[in-house]
């Protein structure tokens, strides 16, 4: 496979990113703006348990997973299904197919310049002053390798539910409603809003099922566990790459089948 | 000479549903199946070869970009079958997309934000064009159009006319067997018109490329091609060259003249003037309207005598258009 293609899309968003450098600098505010409010609702939840440490984690524990949850959610967000709503529906989905690669791979690739720049303009520089401020609570050893691999899978995991959201598009020709109900679903039962943590029982048990926890809480449980078990590890991991073949495989076949359905608007 | 495009018997149907009107309708609508089958494109057959310029015309609605979308792959026919350059391009709509560019006039491929160098320079790591190759044809691109002020400018930024002459480079940039160009000229002015055209002509003289081209604007296929295809309701009307279809539109145009005074009155007096001339006046509230054959008579001796007893306050010269092309078609049958 000639990765250069692809490298040469990631190029072009980098470029195109830093063309708006405006919106760059609101992302950050409007990022730091979320962390505060983040910071004293959950200063209040905690004041008013009485107890320090809430389902076994301490509040310095929660604010240090949900700001990065939050930073990561910042740099894998990537508003894919708007962009195929989008260009259903003004019909220029016509020139992505037409591109010589699949269009997954072509969005995908579109939008990893974005990963590149986010991962630099919010996610290391929360990450470096959670670690600061903390001194010392987020262990820095073979754990960042596994939370690295984990990222990976978890990207690919939440492109391929993306995806399949966005074809539901082809059906619908139109997507806000649908997108905003994904975007609840994915950051309410990954844990991106809650740690998982605090979810009752039942609840637990159910998310445990489904593939949404490998996106935001595999991850970051593997980034702070400092004295990673070695099973502990390898289950995480599988259980995030059973999904990721699973998911792969059920949104391209989606894909496939929805494509023969597509009436291309304009002209 | 091979054939590059081969259509058989293909058509096109798109479900539709039924929409019923006002609110309640709208409701009902939620839960409806009453769908209706719509037959965009009706047994369509014909071939292309390598080098041609076709011109596709139809009226809005007619099945031309439906075609168009077939041959590229990116709608499967109802029935019947499509080859293009030896592959079914339903199929193989990625192997397909290596040897096609495409220009819709209405949407640009490039990117937005970036200079066009940039979406240059992605395109020919996307379609993995060897630098010789590509160096060749930007050098091609800069003896043929002004391109030097054009690369560095951000897409966003240009005129609608700047913005279609790039996306066409973008089109042949990975020298494609066959380029789909569809209304390339549509909201142009005459003279950026004249230079697409000029830029099309020229690179399908230099680099043999195929190309089809759909418009509304008879001045497009008359400066282009060499044999048109017209469809209507998704029925094939004419395949032929276009020398046949000059029998239809022929040298024809409206000479319209707004004189001094009663236009009845002139009118009626021009009929006589012109009498030698052989060409027929109409008028209406506004205009003398003078239908002039150009391969008999010259529009400047029609102007001469009508200049010479009148003042002429406002005039015009007007192409046939493809709709009255297809009208006459109807009316005198194909020859």
């Amino acid at each position: 496979m000639n990765l250069k293609k692809y490298f040469a899309l990631t190029r072009a968003g980098i470029l195109e990113s830093f063309q708006f450098r405006l919106a760059m600098l609101v992302m950050v505010a409007g990022n730091l703006l979320y962390l505060i409010v983040v910071y004293f609702l959950w200063k209040a939840i905690y004041a008013s348990s009485g107890t320090d440490v809430v389902n076994g984690m301490t509040f310095s524990d929660t604010l240090i997973y949900l700001v990065l949850a939050t930073a990561l959610f910042n740099f894998m967000e990537m508003y894919t299904v708007w962009e195929i709503g989008r260009n259903i529906q003004s019909g220029k989905i016509v020139l992505d197919l037409l591109k010589p690669m699949p269009l997954r791979s072509f969005l995908f690739w579109s939008y990893s310049g974005t990963f590149v720049t986010q991962f630099f303009a919010t996610f290391l520089p929360t990450f470096i002053i959670v670690c600061i401020v903390t001194g010392g609570a987020v262990p820095l050893g073979i754990n960042l390798l596994y939370f690295v691999i984990s990222v990976i899978m978890a990207v690919i995991i939440n492109y391929s539910i993306d995806f399949m959201t966005g074809t539901i598009c082809i059906y619908t020709e139109s997507i806000w409603g649908i997108n905003i109900m994904k975007q609840v679903i994915v950051l309410l039962l990954s844990g991106a809003t809650i740690p998982i943590a605090f979810f009752p029982e039942p609840l637990k048990k159910a998310v445990s099922y489904m593939p949404f926890q490998s996106i935001y809480n595999t991850p970051l449980s593997l980034l702070l566990d400092g004295s990673p078990k070695a099973e502990t590890v390898l289950s995480a991991l599988g259980v995030q790459a059973f999904w990721c073949i699973v998911l792969l495989i059920l949104s391209n076949l989606f894909w496939k089948i929805s494509l023969r359905k597509i009436t291309v608007n304009g002209g | 000479m091979s054939n590059i495009i081969e259509i058989k018997n293909v058509t096109k149907e798109f479900k539709v549903l039924n929409r019923r009107e006002g609110l309640k309708g709208s409701l009902k609508d939620l839960f409806s199946r009453d769908y209706k089958t719509v037959r965009a494109v009706d047994n369509i057959s014909m071939t292309i070869v390598q080098g041609e310029i076709v011109g596709y015309l139809g009226p809005n609605g007619a099945g031309k970009s439906t075609t168009i979308k077939m041959m590229t792959g990116v709608l499967e026919p109802t029935s019947g079958q499509i080859t293009v350059n030896g592959n079914l391009p339903y199929k193989d709509r990625t192997r397909n997309a290596q040897e096609i560019g495409v220009v819709f006039g209405q949407r640009s491929q490039l990117w937005w934000a970036l200079p066009l160098i940039e979406s240059f320079k992605l395109l020919k790591d996307i379609y993995q064009i060897p630098d010789e190759e590509y160096s060749s044809m930007i050098k091609l691109y800069k003896s043929l159009v002004d391109i030097e002020p054009l690369l560095h400018k951000p897409v966003r930024q240009m005129s609608l006319g700047q913005r279609t002459l790039s996306d066409i480079l973008a089109a042949f940039l990975h020298n494609p067997k066959i380029v789909f160009l569809d209304e390339p000229t549509i909201g142009l002015d005459v003279s950026m018109k004249s230079k697409i055209r000029t830029l099309i002509h020229a690179l399908n003289k230099e680099k043999n490329t195929t190309v089809i081209l759909t418009t509304h604007d008879m001045g497009d296929v008359d400066a282009l091609c060499q044999r048109i295809v017209i469809i209507d309701k998704g029925k094939m009307l004419y395949d032929n060259d276009i020398e046949h279809l000059k029998g239809f539109f022929g040298s024809y145009r409206t000479l319209k003249i707004r004189p001094d005074g009663d236009i009845k009155v002139h009118s009626a007096a021009l009929e006589n003037e012109l009498d030698g001339l052989s060409v027929s006046v109409t008028s209406d509230d506004e205009w003398v309207s003078i239908l002039v054959n150009e391969d008999k008579t010259k529009v400047m001796d029609v102007l001469n005598v009508i200049q010479r007893s009148r003042a002429i306050r406002d005039m015009k010269l007007e192409e046939i258009s493809t709709e009255e092309v297809i009208r006459k078609i109807y009316e005198e049958g194909v020859k």
